[in-house]
């Protein structure tokens, strides 16, 4: 029995002028899942974060959160989602503390009390600065400070945009041990965007793989890093219509030319029922070469960059 | 709703560009009136009365306190307009160049109720910069100059108006000051949703409204058919409250088609930004 999805988008994608910044992304995030959305620079993390949070309006397809559509029912969906997009900005003219008051009265429609503020602030270890203007905030203080605020309207789902960037390695460590506390403590759901491979797989129960604004994996962390799902080399013939094939298939993932091969993104697990549609279709088939794990498909497409 | 008005004010009086336009007239009303005191300003009087004089017998103050604030309105005009975009075009630019829109807009409030609160903000700005206007140049003026009757020139008539009868004419006069000035917020306030930093909006608005000011104020017989559709033919309406006897009609009709300009201007806006993708 799989827990309610809390999240969900459906093919979205977003073209800037000419460009398709993100396109066909389907994800779907559980309740209590600590989501991880890794790609590379450029990959299209930000512009589907702004699209979950309304920020951007997409090209194609919708948004779903706790089950209401965000392009008709904006209020409901976000009722209980909070996040920082980027880096985290605040009104840096005014203190910690009146920023919190105006983060806090835009979603309960009330002003907050001083005791949850506090409380908020204490949280993340910035009680005794709740009176200073932001402007005098180090990036690290800010970053908690985000999270203060998005903690502020009790939200079941957080969406974080790389809240480790720029932070340095003690900072880190204690967003890290932060959000994993929100997870464990406060039952919250969480959905981190990341390019450090490193960092999902410490912090995330789950987590989807982009690049060049397409979804390239999504599953548990457990199945996708340590397992299965490998980047092989088909040499096939006739190419074109192999990797048409290829293409259509749930199970192929990322599948395009490669010298004078194929190469794609296969399941172990998969491989047979792979070999036996194209040898369905007449290809034949010459060999089958495993390159590279996830990993390492991961990593050589962030050094493409 | 009264909560997102309360912090939209709040942070409006909190940047300190807000004080530009408070110190400025807190500057230049009392220069123009230690100028004046120090000229002895009955000499701009015995000007406009030379004509008179040959004729009447004029007794009592008529350079006092009241006309200052007359003057001083009708010198500050393009200056007033300045000092209003400055805030009025920061307002969704200026959350734009701070990153602050990723903050309030992923919020589960409508982009429509956060425009109306910053518009409402905006419009209490305008309202509150002329009030301190009125404030000072009265204040000042009737306690450096005294009080008195009223000269109204009117083309080549001269009309006194009864000091009893100033307060009420200086009310209305404010009143529809605020009424014009509110199209030139609202002219700033649509060009602060177009991009992400005040500055363009400000000289947009100002470029706008100095451009119009002159063809309004022009002589040009071309320029004739053009003028009843410029909102800057229609922004001196406040000189109405000095005229005898007072024309309500025109008054009306003025403040009709002001009033039509703010709200197209705002309807534009919120055209735009509810659909604005925030990419800042
Ligand atoms: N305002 C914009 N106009 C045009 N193209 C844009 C705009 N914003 C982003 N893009 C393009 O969209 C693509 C995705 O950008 P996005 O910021 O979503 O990536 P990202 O994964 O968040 O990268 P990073 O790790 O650098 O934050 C990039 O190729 C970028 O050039
Ligand atoms: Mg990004």
């Amino acid at each position: 029995m799989s827990a309610e999805v809390v999240l969900r988008t459906i093919n979205l994608g977003k073209q800037y002028k000419k460009r398709w910044a993100v396109q066909n992304m389907n994800l779907e995030i559980h309740r209590g899942d600590v989501f991880g959305f890794l790609g590379p620079n450029g990959a299209g993390k930000s512009t589907t974060i702004r699209m979950i949070l309304s920020l951007v309006t997409p090209t194609d397809g919708s948004v779903e959160l706790f089950r209401h559509q965000l392009s008709t029912e904006r209020e409901a969906a976000l009722a209980k989602v909070a996040g920082i997009v980027e880096k985290p900005d605040f009104y840096l003219y005014l203190t910690a503390y009146r920023n919190m008051q105006i983060a806090g009265a835009m979603t309960m429609g009330k002003t907050p009390s001083r005791t949850m503020i506090m409380d908020n602030l204490q949280l993340v270890g910035l009680a005794s600065r709740a009176f200073d203007r932001v402007k005098t905030f180090s990036h690290g203080m800010k970053q908690r400070l985000g999270i203060a605020q998005a903690l502020l309207c009790k939200p079941e789902l957080i969406v974080l945009d790389e809240p480790t960037n720029g932070l340095d390695p003690q900072g880190m460590k204690e967003v890290r041990d932060l959000i994993v506390r929100l997870s464990r403590e406060h039952k919250m759901t969480v959905f981190l965007s990341s390019h450090l491979l490193n960092e999902v797989e410490q912090v995330a129960t789950h987590m989807a793989i982009i690049n060049k604004g397409k979804l390239v994996a999504q599953g548990s962390v457990e199945d996708l890093l340590h397992s299965k799902l490998h980047n092989v080399k088909i040499s096939v013939l006739p190419v074109k219509k192999s990797l048409a094939i290829l293409k259509k298939l749930k199970t192929v993932k990322d599948a395009a030319l490669d010298g004078d091969g194929i190469s794609a993104l296969i399941n172990n697990a998969d491989i047979p029922k792979v070999v036996r549609t194209l040898a369905a279709a007449q290809c034949k088939i010459y060999s089958i070469m495993p390159q590279r794990s996830l990993e390492e498909y991961f990593l050589s497409v962030t050094e493409e960059n | 709703m009264m909560n997102l008005v309360y912090y939209e004010l709040f942070k409006t009086y909190a940047k300190w560009r807000t004080y530009i336009g408070f110190i400025a007239v807190a500057v230049i009303i009392p220069l123009i009136m230690w100028g004046m005191h120090l000229q002895s300003g009955h000499n701009f009087v015995q000007y406009q009365l030379r004509s008179l004089q040959s004729d009447f017998l004029i007794t009592g103050n008529l350079f006092n306190g009241w006309s200052i604030s007359q003057i001083i309105m009708n010198s500050l005009w393009v200056h007033v307009p300045f000092l209003i975009s400055l805030v009025a075009g920061d307002q969704l630019a200026g959350e734009a160049t701070a990153g602050t829109f990723r903050l309030i807009l992923i919020r589960p409030v409508s982009r429509t109720r956060i425009l109306v609160s910053k518009y409402i903000a905006t419009l209490f700005y305008t309202a509150s910069l002329l009030i301190v206007i009125a404030i000072l140049s009265l204040g000042l003026g009737l306690i450096i100059f005294g009080s008195g009757d009223l000269l109204a020139v009117d083309r080549d008539m001269l009309t006194i108006l009864p000091e009893a009868h100033l307060w009420s004419r200086f009310l209305l006069a404010y009143s529809l000051a605020i009424w014009s000035m509110w199209v030139v917020a609202s002219l700033a306030f649509l060009f602060s949703s177009f991009v992400e930093n005040a500055i363009g909006p400000i000289i947009a608005t100002m470029t706008v409204v100095v451009a119009l000011l002159i063809i309004s104020n022009l002589p040009v017989e071309s320029f004739e058919s053009i003028k009843p559709y410029l909102f800057t033919t229609y922004q001196d309406v406040w000189q109405q409250a000095f005229k005898e006897p007072t024309d309500w009609s025109h008054i009306a009709k003025s403040c009709g088609v002001l009033g039509v300009y703010s709200a197209v201007f705002y309807s534009m806006t919120w055209y735009i930004f509810k659909r604005k993708d925030i990419l800042s």
